[in-house]
Order: C-alpha cells, then structure tokens, then sequence
C-alpha cells in the first residue's frame, strides 16, 4: 500500500520535470495588467491632489510653493502598489508600471517630484470633481486633522518660506 | 422569519430587561440589553439556543452616545442568523459582567477590550494582559477615542518585563517560538513538559500588533481601509478585503451589483486554492516530506498567475471598493482560468490519490492534535478544524454573502479531529473551490462592477459580515461614523478563536507532535495580531537593550 503511494509520487514529481525558472537571468513576463511601481507624467497632471487624497498609504504629498509653482511629491516608502492613485486621477496622468525589482538602500531612491506650474482658480484651487461622493467628500479637503495625517492640505503661498509645509517632506527631500 | 422568531424568544424569557432590538433584515439581529443580565442572555443563547461564539466587541462610544459599548456575536448556523448582544455601559464605570464561565471561547476577546478599552470583565478567571507590550502603562487604552492614533504614553517603560506563570510541580519549561523554523510568523509557546510528553502550554503572542483597527477609525476613510484590511493578512488577504466591504455595506444598505459579486466569489475561491495548496505543503514540509512540499508549491503557482493576470499582483489584489470590485474579468480570462483549474484539478487529483494512501503521513498525524466536537463548541473552532471534528459549518453556506447563494457546493467534513482529517478536509475543498468557480464563470452576468453611491453613507449604523476564510470564518463588525469613516471596526480573524484550544489540543502528546498540530489550524499570527501601537521587543533578550537594539538596526540601515 505505502509502496504504492510512493510511487505514485514519484510519477508526480517526474511528470511534472524541470520548472524552475531561470530567474533573474531570465524573467517571466508580466501580465499586461501589473500594478508595479506607480509612475507619474508632469505633462498631463494638472495637480488636482485626487491621487494624494485618495492615496491609503499617504504616499502622495501636494503643497504649494508659490502662487504658480506646486509640488506633487510621491514619497514611494510605504506605497502598497494598490492603484488607487491611477483610478482616481482624472488626466491619467499615473500608470501602474511595471516596474517590480524596486530593493534600494536609500528611502529616497524610489521617490518623484512633479513641479506643476499652476493656473487654477486663487479661490477654491481645485478643478476637478470625484467619481462618487464617496470621493467627492475627501477632495474637499477640509478635514481638521489633515495636516498632522499628511493630508493634503490646500495652501496657496506668495513667497516661499523657510519652514516647512509638512515635516516629512524634508526627511525625505535630502 | 428566523431573526423574528429568535426576538419573540429572548422577550418571553428575559422581558422588560431586553431594551431594544434591531432586525435590519431575517439574517441578522442585534439586541440591547441590560447589563445585568447579559450574562444569561449569552448563556441562554450557547448553551440552550445553542449557538456558536463567534466574538466579543468592546467599544467606546462615548463621544456619540455617552456610554461604552459591548457587543456578544453569536452564529446559529443552522438557522443562518448573525445575532449581537449589545450592552452600554455608563462612561464612569465601563464594567461588565465575564461571560467565559458560561462561554470559555471569549477569554481572548474579554481580555483584549480590557486592554485596549478598558472595559472591565468582572469575574474573569485569568485577566493577563494579551495585546498590549509589557511596557504599556495600565490605565491607557488605545482604542477609546481620546488617545491619539500616534501617541506612546510617557510612562512607557520598555524595560519592564513580562512574567512567565509558574509551570506545573514536575514539569520542565521548553520555549517554543518566538522564532522557530516551522513558524512563520513569531508567537512564544512556553511549553510544560514531563519527559517526552506535553502537560500544558502558556501562549505569549501578539508580537506583531499593528494597531490596524486605531488606524483605521482616526485617520483612514471606507475606501482607503479595504487596502489595509488585505494587508492584515498575508495569505487570505482578500477574505478580510472582502469581509470589510461587506460589512460596510450592509451597515449602509448597499446592493453591490451582481457581477461584482460574482467576481468577488471567484477571487475568494482563488485564494482557497493558493492556500490550500500552500498549506498542504507546509504540513508535508513540517512532518518532513519535502518532496510534496515542493510539488504543492508548484501546483499552486499558476494560480498565483491567473490571480495576476485579473488583478494586476500575485497576492494583494486589492479587489474591492465599497460598492463593487475594481477588476473584471475579460473573456480572455475566463478561457484561460478554466484551462488552469482543468490542470489544477488533475495534477491535485493524483496527489491526493498519493497522499491519502501514504503510511508515513499517516502515523506522523493519525490521532494528533485532537481537537473533539465538545472542544470546537467551548472554544468556538471554525474553519477545517471544525469540520475535520465533524461539525459541519461553513459560513459560504450557512451565511451566505456574494455569490455563494447561487452555486452549488458540499461542504466537506470528516470525523477524526485529528490533523490527518484536517488534511483531507482542506485536500478535499480545492476540488469543491475549483467547481464554485466553474459554476461562477458558467452563470457570471454583464454588468456594471460598481454601484454608484450618490448620498453620503449614514451613520451610527452596524454592519456584521462573516467570510469564510480558508482557516475558518473570519468576522468584521463596523459601526460608521463621522467624517467617512467608520466609528468602529473590528476583525476577528480565523486564528484568534483556532489558536485559543491549541493548548488543549496538544495536552498529553509527544514534544515532537507539537509542530504538526500547531501547523494543523494554519495559524496566521499577524491576522491574530492585528493592532499594536509600539515594538514589542521589550525583555527578549538581556544583552541588548531596546534602545540599543534600535541603535544598532539604525545604524545599519545607512
Ligand atoms: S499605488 Fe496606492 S499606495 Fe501607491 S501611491 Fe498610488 S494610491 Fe498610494
Ligand atoms: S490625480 Fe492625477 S492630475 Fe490630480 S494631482 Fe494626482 S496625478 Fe495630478
């Protein structure tokens, strides 16, 4: 009886012969719909802040500079590759990439910064209205607790300033 | 007209003392009670009424309604009823009354709302703290709504360590864990043991508590947590994914569309399979068997593939929002998820042909680990453990949620108890999943993916969902709230209630079988553990000390 189970899998092992790939010298192609790392393009972005408000892991940063420069900061730490930034950017300006041997020693490595030069309304700076309400009530932007949970947080400045917007940023702008 | 008629008994026995009661649909009943006597509500429910535990909730309420709040979820799933026993508790006094003299599976859950609530369980036989770090200050809660989600308590004593209960007279001490090489994940067992056999065990956990559930309720909104939630596991990730979702849903009355539903069973089921399979090989790894730990492995990798090729990633596949799912499946897909179950399901077939006949499997788990259908009842097992005793649950069937109500599937029980029945049982499920996809695939409609959600969701309202998990039933319980997010949300992930009776299951048995029964309920501590506030590595070792440790990690990092 137990004989026979052994060779019954030994039959497996042989039928199944070599499967190994030969990784990293050689790579399994990816899927057409990967979500690897997420890539920003500053020529269609029109720094809206969806993404960054809808980013679970707080991985998107947007704060202004000046009166016409604003600054998409996406940090790349602790991104969980989810997508949502690419759902919900209504330019399309993120595609998922596919990008997935990201191992780097320096935090920063991963990071992009988009400088955005803006034209957008002095009053409400937004141009750009959620796929459902869901979403509509965190473009707002209005939450008192924004700033302390790296929220994105409207401020429009007419001269740069020394201190900082967010505390994080400059941890990880050097 | 269940949850009616389950209504009309609890006001026939316990009257005026009932409060209020709220039957949201024939599947679920939420009752408000007094707390004098919720005791013998919970009794009157497990023990006459028969019910399964399914968990204790503790909340804090005060900034809504004034008052604490504790819920008792119950399962009769014969019955397809969800009930939750709520009492609110004055915010001066936050003390109620154990009910683990008459509910032994609530230990857990009692002494985690005290820690992390503060709630008081009088009568309690063993109030130890579970979840929070030896360090922690005692009278901080994390969980009430007045501490921050980033504050560590001043009085924060790293130094400050744990102690060990006194082993039995005779007994020798064996540490099992934190790491050992058959788990995966760290969890300490100290283990009493006489000679070659174990008389008892003290289970030290919670290493890796994340604080996932805080996080949540202060700074996540509804559709950023389902991305947490998968992450709460890293083997049945979509199941919580799912379950938040659902439970949300529910609280808000929301109808997700039907092929998102379909899609939702189909991606639930892929990650049935991956499990199994993985699990099948752990346990041939852990018993020595290398050889089928390694072809399970790579029976189960196509899966992973197709599951890429839907969702974009092998593992997280970050599938629902509330309100529907973000992937389809396209009819490329479809043709080539049912080419990858045909292969699955003969290659599986002739290992388990293998397997089920092989000696050498058979005495390294006949009779171990037993856990009886009296154990699976007191300690409120689920999932394969469960069904290997012989007590047929299965949340697909008996509560069913996305598409489960439209295929037809068994559920597989057997009756040893013992690790080699959980081995068939979860064996015997992938060819039940691979039918439920088949049928999924066969009846899936066009449709849209999401529901458009046009008013804000309301609030104060309580959502249960209970998913099954390739370990078991895995719970959510959600409260929403203010500011697009809920107010509370709780997981109760498979293993909490499986990892409870492992000391009971391995009492009485070889030193060398402890790997095997403990690998038996496929534990997945970080689903145990889901929320700790600080690193826990406070008291491992003398000769660093945790500043030191912290140092020296630091300083490698640049
Ligand atoms: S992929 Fe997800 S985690 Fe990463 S930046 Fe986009 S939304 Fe944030
Ligand atoms: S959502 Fe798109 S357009 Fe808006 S800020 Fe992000 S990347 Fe730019």
């Amino acid at each position: 009886m137990s004989l026979l189970s052994k060779l019954e899998e030994t039959l497996v092992c042989l039928k199944a012969g070599k499967v190994t790939l030969p990784y990293p010298a050689q790579a399994q192609p990816l899927p057409e719909k990967f979500r690897g790392r997420p890539i920003f393009d500053a020529t269609k972005c029109i720094g809206c802040a969806g993404c960054a408000n809808n980013c679970p892991a707080r991985e998107i940063l947007v704060f202004d500079v000046c009166q016409e420069v604003r600054i998409l900061q996406y940090l790349g730490r602790r991104c969980t590759y989810c997508g949502r930034c690419a759902d919900v950017c209504p330019e399309k300006a993120i595609t998922m990439s596919q990008e997935f041997e990201n191992g780097t020693n320096a935090i920063g490595d991963l990071g992009q910064r988009l400088e955005l030069f803006m034209s957008t309304c002095q009053r409400c700076g937004r141009c750009f209205k959620g796929p459902s309400v869901l979403e509509d009530l965190k473009m707002k932007g209005y939450r008192s607790d924004d700033l302390q949970n790296e929220r994105w947080i409207f401020r429009s400045r007419a001269f740069l300033e020394e201190e900082k917007t967010v505390d994080d940023i400059q941890i990880e702008l050097d | 007209m269940i949850a009616r008629e389950m209504f009309e008994k609890f006001k026939q026995r316990f009257g005026p003392l009932i409060e209020r009661a709220d039957l949201p649909s024939d599947r679920r009943l939420f009752v408000f009670v007094d707390r004098s006597v919720v005791k013998y509500v919970c009794q009157h429910i497990f023990r006459e009424l028969d019910a399964r535990y399914v968990i204790t909730i503790g909340a804090d309420d005060r900034p809504f309604s004034g008052k604490f709040l504790v819920a008792h979820n119950f399962a009769f799933d014969k019955d397809h009823l969800l009930c939750s026993v709520l009492t609110q508790l004055p915010a001066d006094d936050p003390k109620i009354d154990s009910i683990t003299d008459m509910v032994p599976a609530a230990s857990w859950a009692e002494r985690e709302m005290r820690d992390l609530v503060g709630i008081e369980p009088v009568g309690h036989r063993y109030l130890k703290r579970l979840v929070l770090p030896d360090g922690w200050p005692e009278n901080n809660h994390p969980l009430r709504k007045d501490v921050p989600w980033n504050e560590v308590p001043v009085e924060f004593d790293p130094d400050r360590e744990f102690r060990f209960d006194e082993p039995p007279e005779g007994c020798t001490v064996v540490p099992f864990g934190p790491f050992h090489p058959t788990l995966d994940e760290p969890a300490h067992f100290r283990l009493y043991v006489e000679g070659e056999m174990v008389r008892g065990c003290e289970y030290r956990g919670f290493m890796v508590h994340r604080g996932i559930e805080k996080l949540a309720e202060s700074v996540m909104s509804y559709n950023d947590i389902p991305m947490l939630a998968e992450r709460i596991c890293g083997i049945c990730g979509c199941v919580h994914n799912v379950a938040y979702v659902q439970a949300v849903e529910e609280a808000a009355v929301l109808k997700p569309p039907p092929r998102a539903e379909y899609i939702r069973t189909i991606m639930l089921e892929l990650e049935r399979l991956h499990s199994h399979l993985l699990w099948v090989g752990l346990a041939c790894h852990i018993v020595g068997f290398d050889t089928l730990f390694m072809q399970s492995f790579r029976i189960r990798e196509p899966i992973m593939w197709i599951a890429e090729k839907i969702s974009g990633n092998r593992k997280t596949y970050a599938l629902c929002v509330i309100g529907g799912v973000r992937w389809n499946i396209t009819p490329e897909v479809k043709i080539e998820l049912r080419q990858t179950l045909d292969k699955l399901e003969t290659e599986w077939r002739a290992v388990v042909s293998a397997v089920s006949k092989d000696r050498n499997i058979q005495k390294r788990t006949w009779g171990v680990g037993v856990a009886d259908k009296d154990l699976v009842k007191e300690s409120g097992l689920i999932g394969p453990v469960a069904r290997a005793a012989g007590v047929d649950i299965d949340c697909r069937r008996d509560h069913p949620y996305a598409a489960y109500d439209r295929v037809e599937f068994d559920v597989i029980t057997e009756q040893g108890g013992d690790v080699w029945s959980r081995l068939l049982v979860r064996m015997k499920e992938v060819f039940e999943s691979i039918r439920i996809i088949r049928q999924c695939l066969d009846k899936m409609e066009v449709g849209p993916l999401q529901l458009e959600i046009k008013d804000e969701l309301p609030i104060g309202r309580m959502g249960l969902s209970s998913v099954e998990a390739p370990r078991g039933e895995s719970h959510h319980f959600v409260i929403t709230g203010e500011n697009n997010r809920p107010r509370r949300w709780r997981v109760r992930a498979p293993t909490y209630q499986n990892l409870q009776a492992v000391p009971r299951m391995i009492k009485d048995q070889q030193i060398a079988d402890m790997t095997i029964s403990l690998g038996s309920i496929d534990p997945c501590f970080s689903c145990t553990d889901r929320l700790e506030t600080i690193d826990l590595r406070s008291g491992v070792t003398k000769v660093w000390s945790q500043e030191e440790l912290l140092k020296l990690t630091r300083a490698k990092k640049v």
